[in-house]
């Protein structure tokens, strides 16, 4: 209760009758879209940070060493939870930009929105200095955190390369070696081998209700394999193209063929790979850490391999996703806040703790060299499944353009997706359905 | 009541049982699988007896989301929001009732047209506002919004104008003032409707969601449903017996208060219902 | 007429008569400040976004072209019909199910009639994070406790938020379960309200009891009967809470209500002013059912 005092409360009541009063209520408070709003470039002050989950536990891990290298800024990081963290910045965002963080942690799906849709949402960071760092990034990354003037609005954290993690007791079982498979037709042609020796298991879970959300990262990594995705790098879109059709119809062949299981509900995709019903996780680099402390029952039983190819000869790496941070438009202390953001990511002492402590697989190239990376961990067999993922970067990635409509896009592959997995539907049918559903919704042209 | 009658009533009094049974079985359900452990919860065949793990599943919970904290702050925004909205539906209330004055009909219809506008669409301005009164993670913002209860106000009306304008004139003639009369008149006659109507509004705004969900964003200011699908809808949080635990705690009080009060709730409901 | 009676008995104090002119506005002025900041102002300030385009510094007037755009969004259709159907079956049953339910409660043969109206009002109580959390659980195809229920009497396992069909049985049962008492308790207290003698006389008359139902307790319980059918229709076309927390309007979109759509179109997709667009076409519906409700049920008034 003691946040809360009469006079306030008086205040505020009066202040709301004044902007009526006025007669410019509706172009008072609508109009105040602006975004940069109060911006400003203070260097000291109190720097608020938002992330979520382990890595808002990462960051906060590099606050000490931070604030004792730059005396007159502190840093309060706060973990509001994801998705919680999406509502919270775009309405923030809506609002031109006042009231969020200043140091804001976005993920590669939603960044291209906040850019697009609010111009000076995020803060520019090339005006700060963060060009002279763009070549320090795993290969693919830089050109996606810039705006279409070849600003940074935005610092890459974590990379996710796409990985192939297998049960090898189970493929052992039904005499299959995964390290061959150089297509997924391969994977799919295994398919009787491999559940005539595992009764009742499935090759991978997958939500096909999507209920309650899509379950689209094995479709969209279908996709980023053939360098494709639902929009190409000028914004078209490419939900119905040859890649995306080639994509959904593995899908539907993988469950034709019964290797599909459904992961829908409360934990589902968890509680099928607890119960050994499931012998491959498409996974990027995140899941390394992940797999070891959700399951550590099956210790020693997984192995990493590169991801199949779609078509024969086709590429064998893909970069999935990342996150990055970025500095608010609206905040006061820019310059703070970016020396926070350029201490925590640009030094591999500091991106290798948070990735210690939180699991953030780093996009600073400089961070591999850390012994770490060739550790061999015994959940794998002894595999040093960290510098495997390293390999798969070097290979280099195609950037994903996710456009500021990603969210709509993802919503109808999702739709079109349930349509193959729940009613039977035909993959390049349902994509063109699709496909001329997001041009009508987004006006983009379809590519 | 004969035996005959009685026997009468045994197979409505049975099929009246088990749709109670139905009604309530899923809080026997929350309340037992907040008492056990997380590889418990989705045992096959699901667990009927209580284990012996609340403490713990609230010791989670506290550590993860700040339980105590959290659940201060759902009970000062519902007590403060409760005490204010119920003061303005009053005030209002008696005005609707006992007064005729220019505008009557259309500011009563202009208060209870809302009820047709989806929540949602407000959304956006209502933040936008909070952000220019800077009151943004602040009780203020979800208290303010819920202060003007349209059915609280129809509620009001309909009770007040059940009572006999004599005994508001015999105040009156006595010299008492109208907020003389409002408090020592009105105020202890209405104190049952009164009673009913503050659990109703208390009820209503310890479950809000959507606006606080957006509205606080310091998760030292987030009430106890916002903290709890947070931790639910994360899709790598493995803590069920925590987030059962901590809907239990959400659901129980509400329960508890209902029964204590369930007399002056169901009828302050009906004031609504039946006189309308 | 207590104005007009208080004037009459102090014709000699001009001041105070003016001070009982301006009470009503004193005693609504609290609740007209409220109500003109926190609820007409948001409401005017969408429907102004419901004529932009565009959102933050980049918001453009764009005239009728997100109503023109509503009507060609085959997602919009869905999630009208979707909630034309829940509604359709929703309502009907529940409001049977809680006349039904207030008529054993009202019933002299029943014994322990309390802890009956108690049982069944309870999930009232509940709110939607809870509701959600717990039938999320419950309604699990492997391990949920209600086909685990369902297993015990023979039936098989349903998949409760997976197949299009069961996901909106689903959301109706649990609006159901969640809805039901409530309304039981409000017909409950209308039937008590009914006069005994009408039901005596119709007794005289040889009325049975499904008769007297029909001519007793129905006319008798109309305006309560239109209340809550109107409640619950304006209630049901704004659904959002149960999707929301159960299935997120899936899978392939059988649960989307308009409500939920607004919110994705307003808080996933960035598009304020065509959000804002759905919630006055949503207004607009509601206010339509609303009074033809009115005028068909209300017409004897």
């Amino acid at each position: 209760m003691s946040g809360i005092s009469r006079r306030h409360l008086f205040r505020v009541s009066g202040a709301g009758l004044l902007t009526l009063a006025s007669g410019s209520a509706l172009g008072a408070c609508t109009g105040s879209g602006s975004p940069s709003a109060a911006g400003g470039d203070a260097d000291t002050g109190k720097v608020t940070v938002w992330s979520w989950t382990t890595a808002a536990e990462a960051l906060r891990g590099v606050v000490p060493a931070f604030e004792k290298d730059n005396p007159g800024i502190t840093v309060d990081v706060r973990d509001v939870g994801n998705p919680a963290i999406w509502d919270k910045i775009t309405v923030g965002m809506a609002s031109g930009g006042q009231g969020l963080a200043d140091v804001l942690h976005i993920g590669c799906d939603y960044f291209p929105g906040y850019v697009e849709k609010f111009p000076g949402g995020l803060a520019d960071l090339s005006a700060l200095g963060a060009d002279a760092h763009k070549d320090r990034f795993a290969k693919g990354l830089w050109p996606t955190v810039l705006d279409e003037d070849g600003k940074a609005r935005a610092m890459p954290w974590e990379v996710n390369p796409l990985g192939f993690f297998y049960r090898k007791d189970m493929f052992d079982k039904a005499g299959l070696d995964p390290t061959a498979f150089a297509t997924w037709d391969d994977v799919i042609d295994a398919a009787e081998d491999f559940t005539s020796a595992n009764p009742g298991a499935y090759l991978i879970g997958l939500n096909k209700p999507a209920s309650p959300g899509p379950d689209c990262d094995f479709l969209q990594s279908l996709m980023q394999l053939q360098g494709a995705f639902y929009f190409d790098l000028d914004g078209n879109i490419t939900l119905a193209s040859d890649e995306a059709v080639r994509a959904l119809t593995i899908v539907k062949r993988l469950d034709d063929a019964g290797l599909i299981g459904d992961s829908s509900g409360e934990q589902g995709w968890s509680k099928l790979v607890s119960a050994d019903k499931v012998a491959v996780s498409p996974l990027a680099a995140w899941a390394a850490h992940y797999m070891e402390d959700q399951f550590p029952d099956q210790s020693g039983k997984w192995r990493l391999t590169r991801p199949p190819a779609v078509t024969d000869g086709g590429k064998r790496s893909a970069i999935v996703n990342s996150t990055y941070l970025t500095v608010a438009g609206s905040s006061p202390r820019q310059k703070a806040a970016w020396k926070f953001v350029e201490y925590a990511l640009t030094r591999p002492r500091s991106m290798n703790d948070m990735f210690d402590s939180g699991g953030v697989f780093p996009a600073l190239s400089a961070a591999y060299d850390d012994p770490m990376y060739a550790e061999e961990r015994p959940y794998y067999g002894g595999q040093a499944v960290l510098r495997t993922f390293t390999e798969l970067l070097d290979d280099g990635a195609d950037a994903t353009y996710y456009s500021g409509d990603y969210a709509r896009a993802l919503k109808l592959a999702s739709d079109a997706q349930v349509k193959v997995l729940v009613k039977g539907g035909d993959p390049q049918a349902v994509l063109q359905d699709a496909a001329e559903q997001l041009a009508q919704q987004t006006r983009r042209s379809l590519a | 009541m004969t035996r005959v009658l009685r026997l009468r009533g045994l197979p409505l009094t049975l099929l009246l049982a088990a749709l109670t049974g139905l009604s309530v079985a899923p809080f026997y359900w929350l309340i037992v699988s907040a008492t056990q452990e997380n590889s418990d919860i989705f045992a096959w065949p699901p667990k009927l007896v209580p284990g012996g793990h609340l403490g713990e599943n609230l010791a989670t919970l506290q550590d993860k989301v700040g339980l105590v904290r959290v659940l201060g702050n759902s009970l000062a925004i519902a007590g403060l929001q409760t005490l204010g909205a119920l003061v303005i539906a009053l005030l209002a209330g008696y005005a609707f009732a006992k007064f005729r004055f220019r505008g009557r009909t259309v500011l009563f219809a202009l208060l209870l047209s809302t009820l047709v506008v989806p929540e949602q669409v407000m959304l956006v301005p209502l933040f936008q506002m909070m952000m220019d009164f800077r009151l943004l993670d602040s009780y203020q913002a979800i208290v303010l919004p819920g202060l003007c209860v349209p059915f609280a106000i129809f509620l009001m009306r309909q009770a007040l104008s059940g009572l006999p304008d004599e005994l508001l004139d015999a105040a009156r003639v006595d010299g008492a003032g109208e907020l003389r009369v409002l408090w020592s008149v009105v105020i202890p006659v209405m104190r049952p409707v009164l009673a009913a109507l503050s659990v109703f509004l208390f009820l209503g705004s310890w479950n809000q969601f959507v606006w606080p969900l957006i509205a606080l964003r310091n998760p030292d200011m987030q009430t106890l449903p916002v903290a709890l699908a947070t931790l639910h809808g994360m899709k790598t949080s493995t803590d069920y017996g925590a987030i059962l635990a901590g809907t239990a705690v959400s659901a129980l009080p509400m329960m508890v208060l209902f029964l204590v009060l369930q007399r002056q709730f169901i009828s302050g409901l009906l004031a609504g219902a039946t006189k309308g | 007429m207590s104005t007009a009676a208080l004037a009459r008995r102090s014709p000699a104090k001009p001041r105070r008569l003016t001070m009982r002119r301006a009470m009503p506005y004193l005693l609504l002025a609290p609740a007209l400040t409220t109500f003109a900041v926190f609820k007409a102002y948001p409401i005017l300030a969408s429907l102004r976004l419901s004529f932009t385009t565009g959102s933050g510094a980049d918001t453009r007037n764009a005239g009728f072209d997100n109503y023109r755009r509503l009507l060609d969004d085959p997602l919009f259709w869905t999630a009208l019909k979707n909630t034309g159907l829940i509604l359709a079956v929703q309502v009907p049953v529940m409001l049977g199910l809680a006349l039904l339910l207030a008529l054993g409660l009202n019933s002299a043969f029943v014994r322990w009639r309390a802890v009956w109206r108690l049982g069944v009002f309870m999930p009232a109580v509940t709110g939607l994070v809870a509701t959600g959390v717990m039938f999320a659980y419950l309604l699990n195809r492997e391990q949920g406790a209600l086909n685990w229920v369902l297993g015990g009497v023979g039936l098989p396992k349903v998949d409760w938020l997976g197949s299009p069909f069961w996901a909106r049985m689903a959301v109706v049962l649990v609006m159901t379960w969640h809805y039901t008492g409530y309304n039981a308790v409000i017909y409950l207290a209308g039937l008590q309200g009914i006069p005994k003698e009408l039901y005596e006389a119709a007794m005289v008359d040889g009325a049975g009891p499904v008769r007297r139902f029909w001519s007793v307790t129905v006319p008798a319980l109309r305006p309560i009967l239109l209340f809550t059918v109107v409640l619950s229709t304006i209630g049901t076309l704004q659904l959002f809470d149960e999707p929301y927390v159960l299935t997120r309007g899936g899978p392939d979109n059988a649960t989307l209500t308009v409500s939920m759509y607004l919110y994705e179109n307003g808080f996933h997709y960035f598009d304020f002013g065509y959000a804002s667009a759905i919630a006055y076409a949503l207004t607009l519906i509601v206010v339509v059912f609303g009074a033809v409700q009115m005028k068909l049920m209300g017409e004897r008034e």
